[in-house]
């Protein structure tokens, strides 16, 4: 089926066009976007449940974005009455004119940035789902996860608790301007295990996820990724320490996909571009990894939770070569960026909700795919080890840094897996050395969605990211 | 949008629902985005929406069954029905023990309206970042300046109806410093009440001379083990592994194993905490009199001498837990400290001024950050360097730990202004001779 449109935003609709026209007069350049997002949440495990139709991206509201006298200004409000536009009009102008007093007052100069292009252009997007999150039968997926829950407890080792976790959301997204009406609608779900261990007074919670952009049917297969869970939390209450030091390591798709965020997702954004802040700017056309690197970025170029068809600006999506054989070719860029260096927006505006401002930020970020199988790429290893699991990372576009916390290092001696489990892992490094490094590449390549990312430390959206696994040098701690 | 309100109230009475809390939660906020000197741009925002959440009792009382949402403040009346009415039917599937909301309870020296003017305090933080000292070679590179007036309303099926206005701000900054060609950036992202001026350039000002430094690190040597001081606001990941192991949610989920009288740091020799959560902190975002379920907050003893005294938390997992009168806190403070910072920044230690990101695993508590700059103090020499990170587990650096008994406030924590950590796994990227 198709997830449809929101009534509400098409009702909403003609009161929004009346609102741009009114200011339209005072300004030169006004674009809406209206937002009319729903879904659920479910957490359960064997202490405590909970249902919420709450999730990170459920809102309604609307932003407006006006121009004049090359600046670019912003009114985020919720309630907006189509048959009153006139006050709404007079609201916006008023807060918008208060704010201006008092930056006369301190005496602040815009950054003098052009107009945006308004050229006409009409989509309307009602993508494929088989579920939606408003009509799911919530007292089966409770069911189910509850099930799930209790066979984790019952049949793991050392399990305090099984934590089941699910979430679909159907974005809706309304986007006007004069001559721009872009209309659209999908549903993406995210899931996941957390089997919480303890054994000899050592606690440990190991993750497996899952994620699509699709509607809550992604569940019906959650109870797969039980195994998995269990054997991680076993493997993590065993896990040693790691001897710090410069390895060679196998990263898995999970670990290959926070490497492409951090490295080359955050330090291509090109917004930090705009204010001096990434060092990429004056890599273009440059190298900066091995031959065998390759990474895509865009809405377009992987079907997960961020696959949409148009950004927060109005863009239609994209997808961006951004390191071709090794080199960097380009970044990725929303409207107002793009305007300020003079080059095109790639679809990547976006918000965390209507209520925030558009940054340059990242939708599915993926290496590509080599010739190498796993088997191969353990064999090559004299000492060293698979990192599988990701627990965070930090972006350092300015300097080329990058921290990764890895969940989980399995040992490898003499082309063979150990056994021998090391865990946490710090992997830090500088992001060439790194990118260089890369030696081998396998022929498979897997998104992840599950988990938020932040510009900074806020202004939290949905991303996936992944590739196939690499063979790299890098520094564990 | 009264009218609204009044409606989703009468609706939940009628609802069928065996309880109910809602929150009307509206936001003003400015915003103002720089690049260098120039405006970026400026936002205006006006927000308003009811949290809502229906509880069901479940065979005879023995369970209790709950479903929340964020219910438009525009919503019709139908659509708002429709909602209580699917909470109501998804409350009925999610069984849990049986526990009771709050009552009304009068908070000690409640204030319903509080100053939170946000034009006064947009022009606040503007006229503290044109004073920051700028120079030829340290500046703003960037500023992000949220100024937000809250006004919530609490009502529940037990009786509570309370409403507090309070301020809440944040300020994102990023700071370069260049030299021969070079240039580094810092980070800093403050989060406050309203604005205060003289931390404002204070703070700032620091992270300028950090700036300066850290154009002339030299490569972290690979020490091994090392004391590691802390004494700007990653030292708050350290005191939240504290305050998250005492708090009643996390003991019932069975993540932390601390019990009631337990010396939390037993083994070592080193100084002991004391973790209070306080009603106030100057200029705290969190002074609110009331948590977000409408219990009063007031002060409590969590840990004291390093022992645990009483967990905290919300009204589920508080009465899972059988405790009286708790509460979400909000504002904390840690003292405990016998040294002075002078005193702990003796000897071989690396002191950490800016990680990439620092974190403490409120689970294991891991412990695990980048260092960006840090200064390694070492024979009366102090060495900027970066690079390398550090690790190590606060179940057992927490035995042997050393803190100032001056403190210093990071927002809603007041905590000691340095911490020495010892034997912290620290990977270098130079090898020591």
């Amino acid at each position: 089926m198709k997830a449809p449109f929101s009534p509400y935003l098409n009702e909403l609709a003609p009161g929004l066009k009346k609102l741009i026209g009114l200011l339209r007069e005072r300004y030169d350049y006004v674009s809406v976007l209206s937002t009319d997002s729903v879904g659920f949440q479910v957490r359960i495990s064997q202490r405590a449940k909970s249902v919420t139709r709450e999730t990170m991206t459920t809102e309604r509201g609307t932003v407006v974005r006006v121009y004049r006298d090359g600046l670019y200004s912003e009114a985020a409000f919720t309630g907006f009455d189509p048959e009153n536009a006139e006050a709404f009009c007079r609201e916006i102008t008023e807060e918008l004119d208060a704010q201006l007093e008092l930056l006369r007052e301190t005496g602040t100069q815009p950054y003098e940035t052009g107009i945006l292009p308004d050229e006409e252009r009409r989509i309307f997007v009602e993508m494929e789902t088989e579920r939606l999150p408003e009509t799911e039968d919530m007292a089966a997926l409770v069911t189910r996860l509850s099930e799930i829950s209790d066979e984790g407890v019952r049949t793991g080792e050392n399990l305090i608790d099984c934590i089941l976790r699910a979430s679909s959301t159907h974005i809706c997204k309304l986007f006007l301007t004069e001559r721009q009406d872009l209309r659209q609608s999908y549903v993406y779900s995210e899931g996941g295990i957390a089997a919480l261990a303890s054994r000899d007074g050592r606690t440990e919670m190991a993750y497996t996820s899952v994620s699509g952009r699709c509607g809550p049917e992604l569940f019906d297969s959650l109870r797969d990724k039980l195994p998995e869970a269990l054997r991680i939390a076993e493997d993590l209450l065993r896990s040693e320490r790691v001897e710090p030091g410069e390895y060679d390591v196998i990263t898995s798709p999970e670990v290959t996909g926070l490497i492409a965020h951090e490295a080359f997702g955050h330090g291509v954004e090109m917004d930090m571009f705009v204010k001096g802040r990434a060092l990429g700017a004056e890599y273009i056309g440059k190298r900066v990894g091995s031959d065998l690197v390759t990474m895509h970025e865009g809405a377009l170029c992987a079907v997960d939770v961020a696959s949409y068809a148009f950004d927060d600006e109005g863009t239609p999506a994209g997808d961006v070569t951004e390191i071709e054989n090794g080199i960097l070719r380009t970044g990725i860029c929303d409207a107002l960026s793009a305007l300020r260096l003079g080059t095109v927006p790639t679809g990547n505006g976006k918000r965390e909700n209507f209520a925030h401002k558009v940054y340059t930020r990242m939708t599915n970020t993926v290496f590509d795919s080599g010739k190498n199988t796993l088997e191969e790429m353990i064999a090559s290893i004299q000492k060293g080890y698979l990192l599988q699991g990701m627990q965070s990372g930090m972006e350092d576009p300015k300097h080329w840094g990058i921290q990764c916390i890895i969940d989980r290092g399995y040992e490898i001696a003499d082309g063979k897996l150990t056994g021998k489990v090391v865990s946490p892992l710090v992997m830090t490094g500088y992001v060439p050395d790194l990118l260089n490094s890369v030696s081998m590449v396998s022929g498979d390549r897997e998104t992840f969605g599950s988990g938020g990312c932040g510009k900074g430390h806020k202004e939290w959206v949905k991303v996936s990211d992944g590739g196939p696994y690499l063979k790299a040098k890098v520094r564990l701690g | 949008m009264m009218k609204s309100w009044d409606r989703l109230i009468e609706l939940l009475r009628t609802s069928g629902a065996d309880a109910w809390e809602a929150a009307d939660v509206e936001e003003k906020g400015w915003e103002f985005y720089f690049i260098r000197r120039r405006l970026d741009q400026n936002r205006a925002k006006r927000v308003r929406n009811f949290d809502v959440r229906v509880y069901r009792r479940l065979e005879d009382g023995k369970y209790l069954g709950s479903a929340g949402a964020k219910i438009p403040a525009d919503a019709s009346e139908e659509e708002t029905r429709r909602m209580i009415a699917d909470l109501c039917r998804n409350a009925e599937y999610v069984r849990n023990p049986a526990y009771t909301l709050n009552p009304p309870v009068q908070a000690e020296k409640a204030e319903t309206e509080k100053q939170a003017d946000v034009r006064a305090i947009s022009a606040g933080f503007l006229h503290a970042l044109r004073s920051v000292p700028e120079t030829e070679t340290e500046d703003l590179n960037s500023c992000e300046i949220f100024v937000s007036e809250i006004r919530r309303h609490f009502m529940n099926s037990e009786g509570i109806d309370v409403t507090e206005v309070y301020p809440a701000s944040m300020l994102e900054t990023v700071v370069n410093a260049r030299k021969e060609g070079r240039e580094i950036e810092l980070y800093r992202l403050y989060h406050s009440g309203s604005c205060d001026e003289t931390q404002v350039i204070r703070d700032l000002s620091e992270t300028l001379s950090y700036g300066r430094d850290r154009l002339n690190t030299v490569p972290t040597p690979a020490l091994g083990q090392a004391d590691v001081v802390f004494s700007t606001d990653a030292a708050r990941e350290i005191y939240d592994w504290f305050i998250t192991r005492m708090s009643a949610g996390a003991v019932f989920r069975g993540i932390s194993d601390w019990k009631i009288g337990q010396e939390v740091q037993e083994g070592g020799d080193g100084d002991r905490v004391t973790v209070r959560a306080v009603r106030e902190l100057p200029n705290s975002s969190r002074n609110t009199a009331y948590d977000s379920e409408g219990a009063p907050v007031r002060d409590l003893t969590l840990i004291e001498n390093g022992r645990a005294e009483h967990y905290f938390g919300s009204r589920q997992f508080s009465q899972y837990l059988h405790l009286e009168d708790s509460f979400i806190a909000g504002n904390f403070e840690v003292t405990g400290g016998s040294a002075t910072a002078e005193e702990l920044r003796q000897g071989s230690c690396l002191e950490i001024v800016e990680f990439s990101d620092f974190q403490v695993d409120e689970i294991t508590g891991d412990l695990a950050g980048e260092i960006r700059l840090a200064y390694w103090n070492d024979g009366g020499k102090r060495i900027p360097v970066s690079g390398g990170s550090v690790s190590g587990s606060m179940r057992e650096l927490a035995k042997t730990m050393r803190f100032s008994s001056a403190g210093r406030q990071f927002d809603n924590y007041r905590i000691p202004e340095v911490t020495r950590l010892k034997n912290v796994t620290v990977t270098g990227i130079r090898e020591t001779k």
